[in-house]
């Protein structure tokens, strides 16, 4: 007995009523680190000890906020600065659909953190080894009685006027409770051992499991059935086909769609003689000439069609289209050429629709006119 | 008339008990073994569970064919379960934050209980679009990691933000039920005489002292939690509600549809919650926590909630009309008159004819009629989300590819699973944790708080 | 529970109130006829504001009534008068929908057969959209509010000298009867009066939408005249901290409510991008109209929301009165936004004819309050409740 420290005195009480006022007596009486045990919480025992109201509002408003921003600032940072991307033709940062995230991760945040506050911080959780525990005192306030314990580390603790301080505010088996030896002094830490081998277990299972569903779970059957379906996969050997192959060619005279085969591949009279411009002289189709021309021809041809060539010499500059031979020509030759090529000039019958080649044309006798205009255009 | 008097607090706890004996009755079901009758029990929902695993199993291994989903009602049972579990979820968070807001001191009994079934139903709730989505093992793609392919999740998808709400609503709601056990535990800690119960309570109880200097904190972060849990409840079945009505599909697309989802899934969960309190109440000898004054209050919400889905029905058909948009009036005499009639017709007369049974006060307080229409109750609650599901989508804008949806054996055998996990799960709950909160009920016994009169 | 006795003794309200509320009642009235002379579209208007206002108070005093029968609330019960004395709104409710009525050309487009014939929506609509059916709605609303009104005081007046426990359970079937009726007057006048503004728009939220502002409005307006009272101790002995706190917190859990209800309206129109749906929304942003849509959701939501979070300020009788004070002025701003961008499209108008309209609201209040209280008790003493209300603790 001798060797043990004492921790506090601790009495019992039947009514509920009387644990309100023997609680309103020590607190009046000047202690300061006593508790009161009650199996549940009893209403108006805040006002009896004198405890300041509960300051755990802060910590749920401090991590609610955080957590709010951080859901904001994250998306903004992944939507917008980071990887945006036009998702239904909302802007980037569609403030009304983030609300929702938001609010979950507020509410999360707020919920976690204010209960570990609680726990971990106020309460000192997990705290298995006070002295209370396993005593009768414990049995009792944690099934139908009522209890007082004053601490024998308050400033104004004496072991006999407690005695009798208890006995007077009408308190039952007055009982000392004392220290364990594992439990004096005892706190609790994050950093035991056993918590972070727990840990570090946990960290290993976790990443074990991922790494074996993402690199061997699906390779297996029959998670590996999606990749691996009886399907005709292009550039494959393939044996439903004569020539055992997944791309055919298509039918013989198929043609794409909008892209009628140029007849007269290789008749440049042909063309000159036959070919018609379908296009009007207007400002559109001027428009649309010169834009192609501004891009497809100019770099040849010059913006002026002066054979300037852009190229630097990396590629013959071709003649000027002011020429009297150029002049002369039909747009029916004009428009051969661009779509069937010229000596060195590729075809641009991929690059340019019908319609527009014919544009180009416009744009190109309109260059012409532009040099050697008529005495008529004057007018 | 009943001799109703208004002056006199009704005790929630009937027969004035003594703190002990609630303790006793509380914990009897950990304390005994169980018997022949529980295990009967345990064989039939694993039974269930047993198809849900082998009707999985299937869909694993062939794939998501095996299902009724097709073209173009791509959102099969799967989506109608999930949103049935979630909704039947709402009703413990319902009881355990809003109730405790408005100081309903009748919920202290049924808290516990609503909000383990809370958790199990959302479990099971969060099965559906793992499945759905036809690989789950690669869910972890939902979650907005820097991953290889540098892109960021959708985040104006309200799919996604179903897997915050209710990964959210799961995580929230489960703090909410720990919080509620750790007095219970440290008075089970120190109730038994079992050296390995001993270590696992005192484990999960954290060392709670039963401090006042605690209780202080604890009834605040209560307060804190409660405050969280009620907008989070409500968000959660809105975001689920948002999964449609942020399309323009007609009948999906309507702007009544968050708070009616709401109520629609408070309606239900309080429907299966007075389902199963009434065998629980029956099998452990509650009845003097869990009183037939209890169900009847429960009944009463009952009817709240589904004369609220009533009106929201009605609304929406009006709406429908009013608006002079043609596709939405087609689909709405589409659902009453079209291929799905007879799933329609069970909607409505289970969600809204039926639950004004409750009117009656008899009706109210009968335990065998109001189980019945409970049952009725989440019967037509499921099928609320299949007509809205179904008869949406098989009646799209482009009448060529209109079809009706019918379900398949391996639809069934997942459905009868979820069944089978909800209750197993629920029945090793009884057997393990305390079903009724002890701290709970003893702060509501006649007698157990101090009188306020002199100070 | 038996150490409280119930002190109540009648007291006569401070005449200058009076005073001032017949004042503030002429004043608005002079302003108030003055506008229609001069402009009588815009008073139109704002006369429509100060009806959906005063429906608002009225209603929502009697559903506050009613809930507390049904819900079997006890802390309420100490100042259910209040409520039943804002209920009386509901009587001059038909003389101030006259003008209104007498304009209702300028106010709802629907109106003008010539412009619904050329319309195919509005033709469609027509069946319920004329002014026949508009009208017998209209009287309907009225009269069935007007009736609860009238049944469900009146046995709370008889209790105050029989104390007869009967009473109570007759006003819980009369109030379990008006919820759905309530439910589905409230949702259709506002359909009525304010939905059908924009003829061409639709939302099936938008009942819940005015519901909420109902609610909120008259909480408002009740908790202020509590609290006012409470100070002067002119009612009964005996309400505390925990009285004013459960009043806070269902102001603010109604503005959560309300912010709720219009952002899913709001989230799920702006999503879908429905041309039929965003118009609404749209006129609402044109112009100086942007500015006032931001400054709703500050008015009606942050103010009362940071106002109203922490627990101290929901029990802080000074904070609780500038709150209901800011709401009832939210719930005018609320209406002006929802009225007015059909009668100024291209942005906000603000002038004396604004400012007169809701001089008079507060003068008839004002008025009403004190008419009733002057020959009822302030509290309902017979009510069997009341000791328990009183002992209420949270």
């Amino acid at each position: 007995m001798s060797d043990k420290v004492l921790f506090s005195y601790t009495g019992i009480f039947d009514k509920v009523d009387d644990i309100i006022h023997a609680a309103e007596k020590v607190a009046d009486a000047g202690y300061t680190k006593y508790d009161v045990n009650t199996p549940y919480p009893v209403h108006g025992m805040d006002g009896a000890m004198k405890l300041k109201p509960s300051k755990l509002g802060y910590a749920a408003l401090v991590f609610g906020l955080s957590g709010l921003l951080a859901a904001l600032l994250t998306m903004y940072w992944m939507v917008v600065a980071d990887y945006p991307i036009v998702i239904g033709g909302k802007p980037f940062f569609a403030f009304p659909a983030f609300v929702p995230i938001i609010f979950e991760v507020t509410v999360l945040a707020a919920s976690i953190g204010t209960v570990m506050t609680m726990l971990f911080l106020f309460f000192k959780f997990p705290n298995n080894k006070h002295p209370l525990h396993d005593t009768d005192y414990m049995k009792h306030v944690s099934s139908d009685k009522y209890g007082i314990s004053i601490q024998a580390d308050d400033p104004a603790f004496n072991e006999n006027e407690v005695k009798s301080f208890l006995e007077s505010i009408g308190a039952q088996e007055i009982t000392p409770i004392y220290f364990e030896e594992n439990e004096y002094g005892y706190s609790a830490k994050i950093f035991e051992p056993k918590f972070i081998g727990f840990l570090i277990i946990t960290a290993f299972l976790v990443s074990g499991a991922t790494y074996f569903s993402l690199n061997k779970l699906m390779f297996m059957t029959p998670f590996n059935w999606m990749m691996e379906q009886g399907k005709a996969v292009p550039q494959e050997y393939n044996e439903i086909f004569a020539n055992a192959r997944s791309m055919q060619q298509p039918v013989k005279g198929t043609i794409s769609r909008g892209n009628l085969p140029y007849e007269f591949k290789g008749k440049p009279e042909e063309a000159e003689r036959v070919l018609l411009n379908p296009l009007q002289l207007n400002e559109k189709n001027l428009t649309m000439g010169k834009a192609n021309f501004n891009i497809y021809c100019s770099p040849c041809h010059g913006y002026f069609g002066e054979g300037d060539s852009r190229m630097r010499g990396q590629f013959p500059n071709p003649p000027s289209l002011h020429s009297e031979k150029a002049r002369n020509w039909s747009d029916g030759r004009i428009y051969h050429i661009i779509s069937d090529g010229q000596n060195i000039m590729p075809s641009y019958s991929s690059q340019l629709t019908r319609q527009e080649r014919w544009a180009t044309v416009l744009y190109i006798r309109a260059l012409q006119r532009s040099l050697n205009a008529k005495e008529s255009d004057l007018k | 008339m009943s001799g109703l008097d208004y002056t006199q607090e009704i005790s929630v706890v009937e027969g004035q008990p003594s703190l002990r004996e609630i303790e006793d009755l509380i914990s009897k079901p950990l304390d005994s073994k169980p018997d022949k009758k529980y295990y009967i029990a345990l064989a039939i929902t694993m039974t269930m569970l047993g198809i849900g695993v082998i009707a999985l199993g299937l869909s694993f291994y062939y794939g998501t064919g095996l299902w009724g989903n097709n073209n173009p009602v791509g959102w099969g049972f799967p989506i109608v379960n999930f949103v049935f579990w979630v909704g039947i979820g709402h009703a413990g968070t319902l009881i355990s934050a809003i109730l405790f807001l408005f100081r309903q001191k009748w919920r202290n009994g049924i808290a516990r209980f609503a909000e383990g079934m809370t958790i199990f139903a959302v479990m099971t709730a969060g099965i559906f679009p793992l499945i759905h989505v036809g690989r789950p093992w690669l869910a972890g793609y939902l979650i907005p990691y820097p991953n290889q392919h540098s892109l960021w999740v959708n985040f104006t998808s309200p799919l996604l933000w179903d897997v915050f709400a209710v990964s959210t609503y799961l995580t929230v709601s489960f703090i909410f039920w720990y919080v509620g056990l750790i007095p219970d535990f440290a008075t089970l800690r120190d109730r038994t005489t079992n050296k390995l119960k001993k270590i696992i309570y005192s484990t999960f109880s954290l060392g709670w002292r039963h401090s006042n200097r605690h209780w202080q904190h604890y009834e605040m972060v209560y307060l804190i939690l409660a405050g969280f849990a009620t907008p989070l409840v409500l968000s959660v079945h809105t975001i689920v509600s948002f999964d449609f009505a942020v399309s323009i599909l007609p009948g999906w697309h309507t702007t009544i549809f968050p708070p009616y989802f709401v109520a629609g899934a408070v309606f239900s969960g309080f429907a299966m919650v007075q389902n199963v309190l009434i065998f629980i109440r029956k099998i452990f000898n509650y009845e003097h926590i869990i009183t037939v004054d209890t169900l009847e209050k429960m009944n009463k919400i009952i009817l709240l909630t589904g004369s609220m889905v009533g009106y929201a029905y009605a609304m929406e058909f009006f709406i429908a009309w009013y608006s002079g948009v043609q596709p939405e009036q087609f689909t709405f005499i589409n659902r009453a008159f079209g291929p799905y009639t007879w799933a329609y017709w069970i909607m409505v007369s289970c969600n809204v004819i039926f639950p004004q049974l409750f009117w009656f006060k008899k009706i109210r307080t009968t335990i065998p009629v109001m189980f019945v229409i409970g049952v009725l109750v989440n019967v037509g609650m499921w099928f609320e989300r299949f007509v809205i599901t179904v008869t949406s989508l098989s009646r799209d804008y482009l009448p060529s590819s209109w079809a009706y949806y019918a379900p398949t054996l391996t639809d069934a055998g997942i459905l009868i699973g979820s069944f089978g996990l909800f209750f197993t799960l629920l029945l090793l709950f009884t057997k393990t944790l305390p079903v009724v909160s002890i701290a709970e009920v003893k702060a509501v016994v006649k007698g157990s708080q101090p009188s306020h009169g002199d100070h | 529970m038996s150490s409280t006795s119930i002190e109540y003794t009648k007291k006569d309200l401070p005449s200058n109130v009076t005073k001032l509320g017949a004042a503030l009642v002429v004043i608005g009235l002079v302003i108030t006829i003055l506008a229609y002379f001069i402009d009588h579209t815009r008073s139109a208007f704002n006369n429509l504001i100060l009806l959906m206002f005063l429906s608002s108070v009225g209603v929502g005093s009697l559903f506050l009534v009613v809930i507390e029968y049904l819900g079997g609330a006890v802390w309420s019960v100490p100042f259910r008068r209040i409520s039943e004395f804002f209920g009386a709104v509901l009587l001059i409710l038909p003389i101030i929908a006259i003008p209104v009525y007498f304009n209702l050309h300028d106010l709802f487009h629907w109106t003008h057969i010539e412009s619904v014939a050329g319309d195919k929506l509005l033709e469609e609509k027509s069946p319920y959209l004329n002014e026949m059916f508009f009208t017998i709605r209209v009287l309907a609303y009225f009269l069935i509010w007007i009736m609860f009104y009238l049944v469900i005081t009146r046995n709370s007046r008889k209790q105050d000298v029989s104390g007869d426990q009967k009473l109570t359970k007759k006003n819980i079937r009369y109030s379990a009867i008006f919820i759905p009726v309530f439910a589905i007057t409230l949702t259709f006048a506002s359909i009525d009066w304010l939905m059908s503004l924009e003829p061409h728009w639709f939302s099936t939220i938008f009942g819940i939408y005015y519901f909420s502002g109902t609610v909120l409005t008259a909480l408002a307006i009740a908790t202020f005249a509590i609290v006012s009272l409470n100070e002067k101790g002119l009612l009964v002995k005996g309400i505390t901290k925990d009285h004013y706190y459960s009043l806070g917190a269902l102001m603010f859990a109604f503005t959560n409510f309300w912010a709720y209800i219009a952002f899913s309206q709001y989230l799920l129109i702006w999503y879908a991008n429905l041309p039929e749906e965003t118009f609404w929304f749209l006129a609402r942003w044109e112009g100086s109209w942007m500015y006032f849509s931001i400054g709703l959701i500050i008015v009606r939501f942050l103010v009362p929301y940071i106002g109203l979070l922490s627990q101290p300020s929901k029990m802080n009788p000074k904070r609780l009165k500038i709150m209901s004070v800011w709401i009832l002025f939210a719930h005018i701003y609320d209406l002006y936004w929802l009225i007015m961008p059909t009668y100024s499209k291209d942005g906000i108008v603000f002038g004396w004819i604004e400012f007169g309209f809701p001089l008079l609201a507060g003068g008839i209040l004002i008025l009403v309050f004190n008419m009733r209280a002057k020959n009822q008790n302030l509290v309902p003493i017979g009510d069997p409740k009341l000791k328990r209300g009183l002992n209420f603790r949270l």
